[in-house]
């Protein structure tokens, strides 16, 4: 059974054909990339995937149940969380708050048991905070945890970013350009950190990412966009040597030049 | 090894302000040093025992009994504290969940109509029954109630409201806002509810007769004017304790955090499973609460309200007191009403009887190339009346100069031992913190 | 009863329509400001009351000296459109300029500097008509000219003034008109309403183009507060509170950022609000009169923000993510 089915989706925006007609499935355990060039309509399909707009037509099953039209929260409370391309964090919380805030849904009391104080309240917030050192120690955020998140570097900033993602406990993790803006240490320390969060945490990630390298390097398989269309899907190997993947990125007429 | 010196300076403090306040009852500085150092109560780390020892002395002993000597500070520390409630309440809405409510006072309007209405004859215009309702039980009933009300009419408000973005949600609530005035004014006809503009008075209090033997007791003049002070000083204080209660508590906990992620960043928060409609309604319904009861104690206490109380200049005046404490902050929420009611109450009278005196002296500005001479001032220029032009300055310097507020708010930082507990709780699982 | 509701119609007609050219020219002012910042500029009422002012000095001052009624209406017109535009240019490069320049995207805080600035006028005119007049209830004084009534068919009758002032709001709607689609600045303004970064890429100065914006805006609300003061005689430091929101509700209602809207839906709610409070007491029986007309407004409001938030020619727009 695939994690994440997608049926021919489509997304327009007036007469614009963002994402056209695109069909994947994404297995459990998999560390799934989708390419291509910019405008090619990736971070629009990762946003009608996580809710923010409503397929046109197509449809959207997690865990063999529809995901397609449903609110974005209720998109995250399935098991599906997410990056944003232009980093997203609640900049005047500090970096333990954020940790906090991102297990909202699994953390368990009502609005009476707040102003109560009741023992629900605080065995759950105690079994949140621990939640919360585990996740800044396995980031490597635990000595920022008291800094404000606006005020964190921005390799930092990227890292929160994905624990805040892990605090909701996801099966399905989506990843935009993760590796935007990093140097090479970053980057190698990224693909570890995906490695290990697809063995240790059994997530399954999507990533959308410019970083050929780390692309091939770490992708069980493949899917290339141009202009909203599918035109690839494949293991790396697959994908790289595949003429219409070349042309989308350098050209037509690049292949020519090729020696 | 905590230094004790924050503690020692605070009780030092204490002692100082309340010997200054004891002699000088009418002293606004002894005040404001008092102030300050309940202020210093709230603020320094540590030593809650001692803090809520000097705390509680200083609110139910010192200032009581300077009030007996000067019942305008009486006056003075219940409307502040009238304030606070609704500071704090505007803080959620507003500081908290950053949704730009300029229609408070509404709910206030609401609370205090409610009591009106059933504590004085007005309700027998449209009802059977026997009224007013008297002071007890009823008073203590329809202020709880009040809460309920309070918090149903923020939900029913909210619901359209709140699905609209900041500039337009601020426009709506400003609508809203005049709607009740505008129809707390009308509401004489066909049916009698409000009396319209004339108001509604008397309204009952609850009866303090219990309050006279002691004050004979203590020395005191057991007139009902100075029982009443009393009661409502108190009644108010008690009401502004679990109001700070429960925003503490609410602000640790999901709620308080849902409400800043969603005044950060809408989209974030929805990627985090937080529901907008809940978070963004539960705000606005614990802000109506907090108005809605201390509009009941308001009517109580004034005896009389009228639909001229509930304007947008008491909304703007709220949304004043929480941009100056500080947008989210608890204890900026608590200064900026202190502040703006010291404005108000006695800065603003200070200067308008300098500015008679001025006036009476014929005194003669001369800057050289413009002069005036102050015996023309006509009677008509009040500086109690321009809360408009001051609130109004104060709102654009804070937003230009600090918009975090004289007091910012402070996050979750971890506290030392929480690291060893948290980790300890991960390790023994269900066995809970050590 | 019917045929005398029906008599009455076109005199109410023609009384909204009145009312709507007051509201047109304020609205012009908020929606052009939404078009190019997004912002509501909550004072724009005050900049409406600031040329009511304006005006009435004007009368005061040159009144004596000035024979010909329209001559004189004409000066107080120039005079608030100047005073009212170098207000609201004033506002935003004091106010609101450091705000979008320290570039944080809290919403709250213009909204809550606008709010600010509006209550401080408000208090600052009432302040100096006080110390200069003794007095900030004033009156625009009546003309006899002006006054003077024509005959018109179905019943109606119309004053000097009337035509007066829908001659001048054609007047106004025609220049905008011409300036936003003809001219340079017009282009740039309209460029810098639809994507600002882009504009200024292409050697757009989005300062200059936004504080004329303001110009143009401020001024228009000038010349609807002499207007409203020719209409209506009194004016006072408060009188912008509730003409702003009914104006800001017409924008809305034309759709939010669209100058003909703007024109379209100042006509249109004022023509309700006229017939609303008109109406409204007689279809009630008395029950409720004519105080609840300013409610009407509002009710319209909250309708079209939560139904039609476009309204009657915007398009709708998404947030990017």
């Amino acid at each position: 059974m695939a994690l994440l089915e997608i049926q021919n989706l489509t997304k327009r925006f007036g007469g614009l054909v963002a994402v056209n007609d695109v069909s994947f499935s994404v297995e459990p355990g998999q560390i799934f990339s989708l390419i291509g060039p910019n405008g090619a309509g990736k971070t629009t399909l990762f946003n009608t995937l996580t809710g923010m707009y409503r397929p046109d037509s197509g449809r959207v099953l997690f865990r063999d149940k529809r995901l397609s039209g449903l609110a974005p929260e209720r998109i995250a409370r399935r098991g599906v969380a997410r990056t944003f391309q232009n980093i997203r964090l609640f900049g005047a919380m500090t970096v333990y708050e954020n940790l906090l805030v991102g297990q909202h849904p699994h953390i368990r009391y009502n609005y009476f048991d707040a102003i109560l104080h009741t023992r629900r309240l605080t065995h759950a917030e105690e079994r949140a905070e621990a939640r919360a050192h585990e996740l800044l120690d396995y980031m490597g955020l635990a000595d920022r945890a008291s800094d404000l998140a606006r005020n964190l570097p921005y390799g930092a900033q990227r890292r929160l970013e994905i624990a805040r993602a892990l605090a909701l406990r996801p099966k399905l993790l989506l990843l935009d350009e993760p590796a935007a803006g990093m140097n090479p240490q970053e980057t190698d320390e990224l693909k570890v950190l995906i490695r290990r969060l697809r063995d240790e945490r059994e997530i399954t990630l999507l990533l959308i990412e410019h970083h050929m390298r780390v692309v091939m390097e770490i992708s069980d398989r493949i899917v290339v966009l141009d202009y909203g269309k599918k035109i690839a899907e494949g293991t790396p190997a697959e994908v790289r040597n595949i003429p219409a993947v070349i042309e989308a990125y350098l050209g037509k007429g690049a292949l020519e030049k090729q020696p | 090894m905590t230094s004790r010196r924050p503690i020692v300076l605070l009780g030092i403090a204490a002692v100082a302000a309340s010997a200054a306040l004891l002699a000088w009852p009418r002293a606004t500085w002894a005040l404001i040093a008092v102030l300050g150092v309940l202020f210093g109560c709230l603020s320094v780390r540590d030593y809650k025992p001692a803090r809520f020892v000097i705390a509680l002395a200083l609110l139910l002993v010192v200032i009581p009994t300077a009030g007996t000597h000067n019942t305008f500070l009486f006056e003075l520390v219940t409307t502040m504290g009238i304030f606070a409630a609704m500071s704090l309440g505007l803080n959620i809405v507003v500081g908290m969940a950053g949704l730009l409510d300029l229609g408070y006072a509404a709910f206030f309007a609401i609370g205090a109509y409610t009591w009106a209405i059933f504590g004085s004859g007005q309700a027998s215009e449209f009802m059977s029954g026997s009224f007013p309702l008297p002071g007890w039980p009823y008073f203590y009933i329809f202020s709880a109630l009040a809460v309920i009300t309070g918090a149903l009419t923020g939900t029913l408000i909210g619901l359209p409201a709140l699905r609209l973005r900041g500039d337009y949600l601020a426009v709506v609530t400003l609508g809203l806002g005049e709607v009740v005035r505008v129809t707390a004014n009308n509401l004489d006809h066909p049916i009698n509810i409000t009396n319209g503009p004339q108001g509604i008075t008397p309204i009952q209090r609850p009866p303090v007769g219990w309050l006279l033997k002691p004050l004979e007791w203590l020395g005191l003049d057991s007139s009902p004017a100075l029982a009443y002070s009393i009661f409502f000083y108190v009644l108010v204080l008690a009401v502004i304790g679990v109001v700070v209660l429960v925003n503490v508590r609410l602000d640790r906990s999901r709620f308080g955090r849902a409400w800043v992620a969603i005044r950060e960043d809408e989209i974030a928060a929805r990627a985090m499973g937080i529901s907008l409609t809940h978070t963004k309604l539960q705000a606005f319904a614990t802000g109506a609460a907090f108005s809605g009861v201390m509009g009941a104690i308001f009517a109580a206490k004034q005896l009389f309200v009228s639909p001229e109380t509930f304007t947008l200049l008491q909304s703007i005046t709220i949304l004043a007191m929480v941009i100056l404490g500080g947008m989210g902050s608890i204890r900026g929420a608590l200064v900026g009403a202190m502040a703006v009611a010291l404005l108000n109450l006695e800065v603003l009278k200070s200067f308008s009887d300098f500015l008679v005196h001025l006036r009476q002296t014929g005194f003669v500005l001369n800057l050289g190339i413009v002069s005036y001479n102050f015996a023309n001032l006509s009677d008509q220029i009040e500086p109690a009346k321009y809360e408009r032009m001051i609130f109004g300055l104060i709102l654009v310097l804070m937003m230009i100069f600090r918009p975090s507020g004289l007091i910012p708010e402070s996050r979750h930082r971890l506290e030392l031992g929480e690291r060893k507990k948290a980790r300890d709780a991960a390790k023994g699982g269900s066995h809970g913190a050590a | 009863m019917s045929e005398a509701l029906l008599e009455l119609l076109p005199s109410v007609l023609l009384e909204g329509l009145l009312l709507g050219c007051v509201y047109a020219m304020i609205a012009l002012g908020y929606t052009m400001v939404y078009g190019v910042l997004g912002l509501i500029n909550f004072a724009h009422s005050e900049v409406f009351m600031v040329g009511a002012v304006a005006g009435v000095e004007v009368y005061r001052y040159l009144g004596p000296h000035v024979d010909n009624p329209y001559l004189l209406a004409l000066a107080a017109l120039v005079v608030a459109a100047f005073i009212s535009g170098g207000l609201a240019m004033a506002m935003e490069r004091l106010a609101y300029r450091p705000l979008r320049k320290r570039g944080s995207t809290n919403r709250l805080v213009p909204l809550i500097t606008a709010i600010g600035v509006s209550f401080f006028l408000q208090d600052f005119v009432r302040l100096i008509e006080g110390l200069w007049h003794g007095e900030f209830y004033m009156n625009y004084p009546a003309d006899a000219h002006l006054e003077a009534m024509h005959d018109l068919p179905l019943g109606m009758s119309i004053q000097n003034k009337s035509i007066f002032v829908i001659a001048v709001t054609v007047a106004m709607m025609f220049a905008l008109d011409h300036l936003v689609r003809r001219t340079r600045l017009g282009k740039a303004i309209r460029a810098v309403a639809q994507d600002l970064p882009t504009a200024s890429l292409m050697g757009i100065d989005p300062d200059k183009i936004i504080a004329r914006t303001f110009l143009i805006g401020g001024a228009l609300g000038g010349i609807a507060g002499v207007m409203f003061g020719l209409l209506y005689s009194q004016i006072n430091p408060f009188v912008g509170f509730v003409p702003g929101i009914k104006a800001f509700t017409a924008a809305v209602l034309g759709g939010i950022g669209n100058i003909y809207g703007a024109m379209l839906g100042g006509l249109v709610l004022g023509t309700i609000e006229t017939l609303g409070g008109t109406y409204l007491f007689f279809l009630t029986d008395g029950a409720l009169g004519n105080e609840y007309k300013d409610i009407l407004a509002f009710i319209i409001l909250v309708l079209l923000l939560l139904f039609r938030p476009q309204g009657l020619l915007g398009k709708t727009q998404g947030e990017k993510v």
